[in-house]
């Protein structure tokens, strides 16, 4: 299949003349295609951006005194780093990049049903983040990622309405990208495409653009109004004035909940794609790995009051959030005994993708294992704002959706450039993160459990070893993170020609050339078989080829 | 009515179902009276006889979810959408229900406003 | 420019409305639809943020509620009531001219639902005004704005430092203590809020659906309709109508109960 050179035409290629052209044609491009790289690269910068500000955050907390930071600017460094991670980069981040790029591709069409409208997204996204830039620049914002109330809109006196605004505007950008998904989906699929042929790449994207459209206006609003009352001077969450800073809270959390499942969801979208391809069998288990996508997004909005356990949020509620709390683990788990179950008698290759998704099952497990720790209320009020929690979510978000996020850029590589990265460091830098990963967040599920409270920039002496670990794991990872970079960047020039389906995959955008053309496929495809279509018989034959010397 | 609906399944899938302007200026003239109803309601609650508050606001809610269901039937065409559409549309309320239903259920089993004073 | 121009294979055989992503109108229409749909679901819920906060404090301050209601102009409200409810059926009749290609018709019923919209607008606000100019010290906007009759009214109802309930209509007489003048006033400051808030929220969706419905004359003055291709009428229509709805809500909940 592999071919010796790039093809003629591609939607990378265009024939502008010169540089301003050339420019033109990328920032006013309505190509899904063009659009996912701008957001690969826009969003990789917020990415290295928030690294440097947990870079600060960890360089301080090697000592237990605060040395580097005063509270002040400490309070502003990891409210830098949680605003810019979770809003420009995790919630993006898939849906974005891998599902801009991927979701015409895998259903058969020729672009999403609104081109103009992804590339406003863009835009939005964009102008979002250059609000929350200049609020960083301008002194930065000193409230937590949260923005909880009354802090917010009575007490504090940093840029809070610049980075507020800022995330208002991301919000749309949100917004249209899940809207634009749910039409395409629905109404654009290649003939023959049912919905139990889609791969379930796209089951998780359609998901995910279900909690998009519902809770991110809940969260536009609820800012919204910390505007007005700041502008303003009058008190809508100030309970001097007859407010409620709970309902802040609750509004907060209904998107903000939910939001945890748009940045996960999608990852759990791209393992499956990857424990299927590089076990050589058809995914075990489909359905209930689709439905349960479906429930994960239903559930994910009737528990955000497992947030709210210890503000003074009435104890009855707290009950039944708790309860609830523990029926998303049953779907989350269907999930992960189905990729188990897949990777059973399949023809394992350990190439740098899969590597990515194997992390990612085993962080998944004790990030998601430490959740239920934490949605029991008796344990909840004994860890809430340690570095327990902060452990937990990092498991999730950063072992779950940033191992999936670079598992699928990997795997994807070829497709998107038409170049295969090098397998060696691949597998290199994959190894990496997962060590630094751990170094540097198991230590902190320990510190929470001892008491070490989050956000402060000083600590008692004896959870200095515990911290010295976690910040030599964070400078692991960082190395980790550095070098895909470098050697991605070098594959453009370099790498080998991948060939229309370097991994021997099924799905529809393996059927059309690397790059891909502009309007995807000379012919809309039609489909006649489902997805990960991989005969019973080839993981065993696929095994029994193997010689030493070809490739894991 | 029956017999408007089962014409309407006849039609599904069908591009050129629309509803008739008949049709429109039926829906508009229940909506105007439906208004007046509400405003009646306000004016007598105002100026003849107490209604409890609760029921006031019961009254004039039933009267706002009709004329929204006139509106989303017929003039924004739910009633004669694809299936999807008709999930849509309903979602959303549905949605706005769950928002409300599970805060409203805290702020009542927390006791809202909170009293000041002394603890019980 | 290879993004935008058309690949050979991908000309078809329908007008230059179909867009190349699409392969037949009836998708592109129902996409346009379910689309629409999709952002009308996040419309409703970002108001549904406001009642939200609407419930929690209703609940809260029944009495200062009742009160505050009693001091928005109910008349003004009920004339622009009127006047969205019949905004609504000239769109509505609007999308049934396109649907028949009867573009005089559409014409007329969308110049019909701008006026209305304008109208809408400007009752609004008059209201407004009307607030703005008690809190100036004035008795009307008119009297404001020629600078007569300073200093007649005892209330201003713009939430802020200003605010100021007028004593005559609240239930607290001089023989309560001073804090709970405070908290009440607190209820009443927060109706009048939520009530500039949503009214305002509302009313910006007005101008933005304005703006839609121009871009719509627009294009069916350049003939760019027909009874095969009428979206953008029909899915502005769906906006149009939803802006209604809030209304029908915002009505009852501010002015009546």
């Amino acid at each position: 299949m592999s071919t010796i050179s790039l093809p003629q035409s591609s939607y990378i290629r265009d024939n502008s003349r010169t540089f301003i052209d050339w420019l033109k044609s990328w920032l006013l491009t309505v190509d899904h295609k063009r659009i996912a790289i701008l957001y690969l690269l826009s969003i990789n910068f917020f990415f290295l951006l928030g690294g440097l500000a947990a870079t600060l955050v960890r360089v301080e907390l090697i000592t237990p005194q605060g040395d580097l930071m005063s509270s002040d600017v400490y309070n502003r460094a990891f409210t830098l780093h949680g605003v810019i991670m979770v809003f420009f980069f995790l919630i993006p981040s898939i849906p974005a990049v891998l599902g801009n790029f991927l979701v015409p591709l895998m259903i058969g069409a020729r672009d999403l049903a609104f081109p103009r409208l992804n590339l406003l997204s863009w835009y939005l996204y964009m102008i979002g983040g250059i609000f929350a830039l200049i609020a960083a620049v301008f002194g930065g914002v000193d409230t937590g990622w949260t923005f909880y109330t009354p802090f917010t809109s009575t007490y504090s006196n940093s840029n809070v309405v610049m980075s507020i605004t800022g995330v208002f505007i991301m919000g749309f950008s949100s917004i249209l990208t899940g809207l634009n998904f749910i039409a395409t989906i629905h109404k654009m699929r290649a003939p023959g495409l049912t919905w139990f042929r889609l791969p379930l790449f796209i089951w998780a994207n359609y998901a995910t653009s279900i909690i998009q459209i519902l809770a991110t206006p809940v969260l536009g609003i609820a800012l919204l109004l910390v505007i007005v009352e700041r502008v303003w001077g009058v008190g809508i969450y100030d309970p001097a004035l007859g407010g409620d800073p709970l309902l802040f809270q609750h509004l907060f959390w209904f998107y903000s909940h939910p939001a945890v499942y748009i940045m996960i969801l999608p990852a759990m979208g791209v393992i499956s794609e990857l424990i299927s391809t590089f076990s050589r069998k058809r995914i075990f288990g489909y359905e209930f790995i689709a439905f349960s996508s479906i429930a994960i997004a239903i559930l994910g909005f009737l528990v955000w009051g497992h947030h709210m356990f210890v503000s003074s949020q009435s104890v009855y509620a707290g009950l039944i959030f708790s309860f609830i709390t523990m029926l998303v683990a049953i779907p989350s788990a269907i999930k992960v005994f189905n990729w188990t179950a897949t990777l059973y008698k399949g023809s394992i290759s350990y190439r740098t993708p899969m590597l990515y998704a194997l992390g990612f099952i085993g962080l998944f497990v004790i990030g998601g294992l430490t959740g239920i720790f934490l949605g029991v209320t008796a344990v909840d009020l004994h860890v809430t704002d340690t570095y327990f929690v902060v452990a937990h979510f990092h498991y999730v978000m950063v072992g779950g959706t940033i191992m999936a996020y670079l598992g699928g850029i990997h795997f994807w590589w070829p497709k998107m450039t038409g170049r295969m990265y090098n397998e060696i460091w691949g597998s290199i830098a994959a190894l990496i993160i997962f060590v630094g990963f751990n170094m540097t967040f198991f230590p902190q599920f320990i510190l929470g459990y001892l008491g070490m409270p989050r956000r402060y920039h000083v600590y008692p002496p004896e959870f200095q070893i515990l911290h010295v670990m976690s910040t030599a794991g964070a400078s692991i990872l960082a190395i980790g993170f550095i070098v895909p970079l470098i050697y991605l960047a070098i594959s453009l020039r370099k790498g080998a020609i991948a060939g229309d389906n370097p991994w021997g995959a099924t799905g529809l955008e393996w059927k059309t050339s690397s790059p891909p053309p502009t309007f995807n496929f000379d012919k809309t495809p039609i489909v006649t078989e489902e997805a990960y279509a991989y005969p019973p018989e080839a993981a065993e034959r696929d095994a029994a080829s193997w010689r030493p010397g070809s490739p894991l | 009515m029956a017999e408007q609906q089962h014409t309407n399944a006849h039609h599904h899938g069908d591009r050129h179902t629309h509803i008739s302007r008949g049709t429109y200026y039926r829906v508009f003239v229940a909506l105007m009276v439906l208004m007046v109803l509400t405003v009646a309601a306000w004016w007598v609650e105002k100026n003849l006889l107490h209604i409890p508050g609760w029921l006031a606001v019961t009254i004039a809610m039933s009267i706002a979810i009709a004329k929204t269901v006139l509106i989303v039937l017929y003039f924004m065409h739910v009633k004669i959408s694809s299936r999807m559409t008709q999930v849509y549309a309903a979602g959303a309320f549905v949605w706005l229900i769950i928002l409300f239903v599970i805060t409203m259920g805290d702020y009542v089993a927390r006791g809202w406003p909170p009293q000041p004073g002394p603890l019980p | 420019m290879a993004t935008i121009t058309h690949e050979e294979a991908h000309v078809h055989a329908h007008g230059p409305e179909l867009q190349h992503q699409f392969e037949t109108p009836e998708q592109q229409k129902e996409a346009a639809t379910l689309g629409m749909w999709a952002f009308l679901v996040t419309e409703i819920m970002l108001f549904g943020g406001i009642f939200m906060a609407y419930i929690v404090y209703r609940w809260a301050f029944p009495e200062a509620w009742e009160e505050s209601a009693a001091l928005l102009n109910t008349p003004l409200a009920t004339v622009n009531t009127v006047v969205l409810l019949v905004s609504s059926l000239t769109v509505a009749l609007a999308v049934n001219a396109a649907e028949e290609g009867n573009k005089r018709r559409l014409l007329t019923m969308l110049a019909l639902t701008m006026l209305l919209g304008l109208t809408f607008l400007v009752i609004k606000g008059y209201e407004y005004s009307e607030k703005f100019a008690h809190c100036a010290g004035a008795k009307d906007p008119i009297s404001w704005i020629t600078g007569s009759d300073l200093h007649e009214s005892h209330e201003c109802l713009v939430p802020g430092r200003g605010f100021l309930f007028p004593e005559e209509h609240g239930a607290t007489g001089g023989s309560h203590g001073a804090a709970h003048t405070a908290s009440m006033q607190s209820g009443h400051q927060l109706f009048f809020l939520l009530y500039f808030c949503a009214t305002g929220l509302h009313a910006i969706h007005m101008i933005i659906g304005l703006g839609v419905m121009s871009a719509i004359t627009i294009m069916a003055l350049r003939d760019r309709f027909s009874p095969t291709y009428f979206t953008p009428v029909e899915i502005g229509g769906l906006y149009w109508h939803l802006i209604d709805i809030i209304w029908v809500f915002l009505f009852p909940l501010f002015y009546l109960v």
